[in-house]
């Protein structure tokens, strides 16, 4: 039994609302207490190291300081927010001169640095296990193919180590082996969906998530599983972006724990690529 | 051409050694949207490294790169690309030579629901990137699409302490 301070981020409060449901069903099976942030705010995505990286630093330095107030590590399964809030932490921790500076900015609030930023897939691996993971499966999903698609931001942290490979992480191939669905081996685990061009540049993100949803086609997977809720979203979105062939389901890894701990998931209504086809492929142990 | 204090200043604004890039053409290489791009980005940073201001900070390049990092993690020298790209939007901006606005608008909006609400309110956001642009009806069939999947909501995420939050942008603001 563990307790962690969670961040939904903007994303898992509406666009991805049914990611946090799939997450509360899941971390709360296995006993992983979920503590929301109190009054948390927008980490700053991609737009404020743009407009002005001290403002990302102290968007994000404000909830890591009232997280570090209550002392649970801090749960980010947004991959965008945990990249953001992992970099901050680390900077705060070791900087200084930028750990003073945001101080000064979100006072009365104060950060050191103290707790550690985690993910869904490092909780998930870590604290649950796989040996767990294994051991608690109700479903068969051998009948499901997937393809892991850990998108861009989630391992991809500059000059810090991050959690897994930067280039071939694998943690999320594990659990997915644990989970008991057959795995499909392809290059594209990491391709950027386009990001948040979505509506500044559709033709970009179009091209982008198009080339991965083929990808896992040609491959034979029957769905695509993620971590990250803007890849998820992006390739969601493709039957609106303009393509018109058949779309492979895009689900979420903690939807893929929903199908092999209680057979069904909580979200389905949601997807705007159908998921019942998966779904059905499901049999009862 | 020829400007020696460019490199000076995209290095000190982004904290980046720049000029230990060695043009591997590592970065172009990986980078998912290279083909879009007027400039490649070994190029631009060589065009840091030459002085060429103008032809740097007017590239339609910095504004096509996604943010996906893969160029920084690649990077032999350690050069965090993507964050230079940051940090020439930047000044790209400042120096009133952006040739891309889309990208910026969006981020300003998008930063101004955070001052505002504490949250991206993602309706009012895109409505007014949509009303600044004029073009109003181009993406309601995915706009109504996911309003029926319960995939954006109408109302904005006010948090309580707005005031504080108020306050860390107008001390940015202000230095």
């Amino acid at each position: 039994m563990i307790t962690l301070t969670y961040y939904p981020g903007c994303s898992l409060k509406t666009s991805s609302k049914f990611y946090e449901t799939s997450i509360k069903n899941t971390f709360s099976f296995f006993g992983i207490e979920l503590t929301e942030l109190n009054d948390w705010s927008c980490c700053g995505a991609s737009a404020a190291t743009t407009i002005d990286e001290k403002l990302a630093y102290a968007l994000t330095g404000r909830n890591l300081a009232i997280a570090e107030d209550v002392g649970y590590h801090l749960f980010a399964p947004c991959s965008a927010c945990y990249n953001r809030s992992k970099v901050t932490n680390e900077k705060i921790k070791k900087d200084r001169v930028l750990r003073d500076e945001i101080n000064e900015t979100i006072y009365p609030l104060k950060c050191l640095g103290t707790i550690k930023v985690k993910n869904i897939i490092e909780v998930l691996h870590d604290h649950v296990g796989i040996e767990r993971v294994v051991k608690k499966i109700a479903y068969d999903l051998s009948s499901i193919k997937v393809a892991p698609y850990y998108g861009c931001v989630l391992t991809r942290i500059t000059k810090m180590d991050a959690f897994d490979d930067k280039e071939n992480p694998t943690s999320m191939d594990s659990l997915l082996w644990a989970l008991g669905t057959e795995l499909v081996s392809w290059p594209y685990k990491m391709e950027c969906c386009g990001a948040s061009k979505t509506l500044t540049n559709k033709d970009v993100t179009f091209r982008l998530s198009n080339i991965i949803m083929e990808k896992a086609q040609s491959v034979g997977a029957d769905a695509i599983v993620t971590p990250c809720p803007l890849c998820q979203m992006n390739l969601d979105l493709l039957p609106y972006l303009g393509r018109t062939d058949k779309n492979l389901p895009v689900l979420f890894l903690s939807e893929v724990f929903e199908l092999a701990l209680f057979g069904r998931i909580g979200g389905m209504s949601s997807h705007i690529i159908g998921v019942d086809g998966v779904v059905k492929k499901v049999k009862k142990k | 051409m020829d400007d020696l204090t460019f490199l000076n200043q995209i290095e000190e604004i982004s904290g980046e050694k720049i000029s230990t890039c060695y043009q591997c053409y590592k970065c172009t290489a990986g980078c998912p949207v290279a083909t879009e791009m007027d400039i490649y980005p070994h190029r631009i940073i060589r065009h840091i490294v030459l002085g060429d201001r103008e032809k740097v900070l007017k590239s339609k390049t910095i504004w096509t790169c996604l943010m996906c990092i893969t160029c920084s993690v690649r990077c032999p020298n350690d050069i965090d690309i993507a964050h230079v790209f940051d940090t020439l939007r930047k000044v790209a901006v400042m120096e009133h030579m952006e040739a891309e606005t889309d990208t910026w608008r969006f981020d300003k909006l998008f930063l101004d629901s955070v001052a505002k609400h504490g949250r991206l309110h993602e309706i009012e956001t895109i409505l007014k990137y949509k009303l600044e642009k004029k073009d109003l009806f181009s993406d309601t069939k995915m706009g109504i699409g996911m309003f029926l999947k319960g995939r954006m909501g109408v109302f904005p995420h006010n948090i309580k302490d707005r005031k504080q939050l108020r306050k860390i942008f107008k001390k940015i603001d202000s230095k």
